[in-house]
């Protein structure tokens, strides 16, 4: 039997090269946005500083996901199955770093 | 049978003879592939946080300001003024101050910077391939996909350049000249992990590109495989994103 898969058209904009421009431009944007607070929090340790920078990389994230992987177009079931478990993991990252501060607290006690 | 099949297909999205994520087959696959792959980089990057925070934090460098001169033996001087030691992690902006063919000033992140921006780039010429697969323009295609491999190359260049700086400098997987040990292991292993996917990007690219110049794919009919090697090369910069992130700023 011959079997020719008939895939739904997931909507692609129509106008993708523009949109595709200014994600990078927006990508551009924010990697400078990122190097400029590097320097500008130099002396600064606190968390907050961490949760700033690894908000920004899921925001830009979100635009390589979103645009330059289409995922923004594809089906919403498929979107959740890839994006929820990354969720669980950057929750995981951010418990991680929260736990070595704690680990180096008791490391370097004296 | 026939309209038994036909009728299972109407009635359940699941029953067959239908893509229920609306994606092919390949394509799905290359998602739950990257998926996991993402689980692989996350392990690591989880490692590097949990170790970069149980050591101290960086002293503040107020030493050497930007395009300052560099000695020779600026890594001892950095350890006699006290800061690199072992027991805090060192300021990546001391570390990877290096351009090639400036030899002597101190330009902090500059090169990572354009390392990250080569890498943006070549995604966008990537994307721009997938785009101009979908309008079946073969020559486009073509143009795109040499734009990647060569920012690719670019890519894996730059990282072999800084490899071999810091490798000059000292550090090895087990030694480390700006402090923590592990700073110089993990550095090794995360960018090196992450270069492999790179350099197995582009030869993923390289074989597309000379499939589109064979009209393999305007055989075909459609340019998917474009699409699936592109998922994966907006992955390989996705890390990168993270990697920076990690590595370069926290």
């Amino acid at each position: 039997m011959e079997h020719t898969e008939h895939l739904e058209h997931t909507e692609t904009p129509k106008d993708m090269k523009s949109q595709i421009w200014k994600t990078f431009w927006i990508l551009f944007a924010f990697t400078i946005v990122d190097i400029i607070l590097y320097f500008i929090l130099l002396s600064n340790h606190s968390m907050m500083k961490n949760w700033v920078f690894i908000i920004l990389g899921v925001v830009k994230a979100y635009y390589i996901v979103g645009i330059f992987m289409h995922m923004k177009f594809e089906r919403k079931s498929l979107m959740y199955m890839i994006v929820i478990p990354m969720v669980f993991v950057v929750f995981l990252v951010a418990l991680m770093i929260i736990e070595g501060d704690f680990t180096g607290l008791l490391r370097w006690i004296k | 049978m026939a309209t038994n099949t036909l009728s299972t297909e109407n009635k359940f999205t699941w029953g067959g003879g239908k893509s229920p994520f609306s994606v092919s087959y390949g394509k799905l696959m290359m998602w739950i592939f990257l998926l996991s792959d993402a689980f692989t980089f996350s392990s690591l990057l989880i490692a590097y946080g949990f170790i970069r925070y149980s050591f101290q934090s960086p002293i503040h460098n107020e030493i050497v300001k930007p395009l300052a001169h560099v000695a020779d033996n600026f890594v001892e001087q950095m350890q006699q003024a006290g800061l690199f030691l072992q027991d805090h992690w060192p300021s990546p902006e001391l570390v990877f101050n290096h351009f090639p063919f400036v030899h002597g000033v101190h330009l902090p992140l500059f090169f990572v910077s354009l390392m990250t921006f080569i890498l943006i780039f070549s995604s966008v010429t990537m994307v721009l391939a997938v785009e101009a697969g979908h309008r079946m323009a073969k020559d486009e295609v073509a143009k795109y996909m040499l734009l990647t491999i060569i920012g690719g190359a670019a890519f894996l260049g730059c990282q072999a350049w800084e490899w071999t700086t810091f490798i000059g400098e000292g550090a090895r997987l087990y030694e480390n000249p700006y402090g923590p040990r592990s700073f110089a292991a993990l550095f090794f292993i995360v960018t090196g992990f992450h270069g492999m996917h790179v350099f197995s990007g582009v030869v993923l690219n390289v074989i597309i590109y000379l499939n589109v110049l064979n009209n393999t794919y305007e055989k075909r009919g459609h340019y998917e495989m474009v699409e699936k090697v592109g998922l994966y090369w907006h992955f390989v910069d996705l890390v990168w994103v993270f990697v920076f992130t990690f590595y370069y700023l926290i």
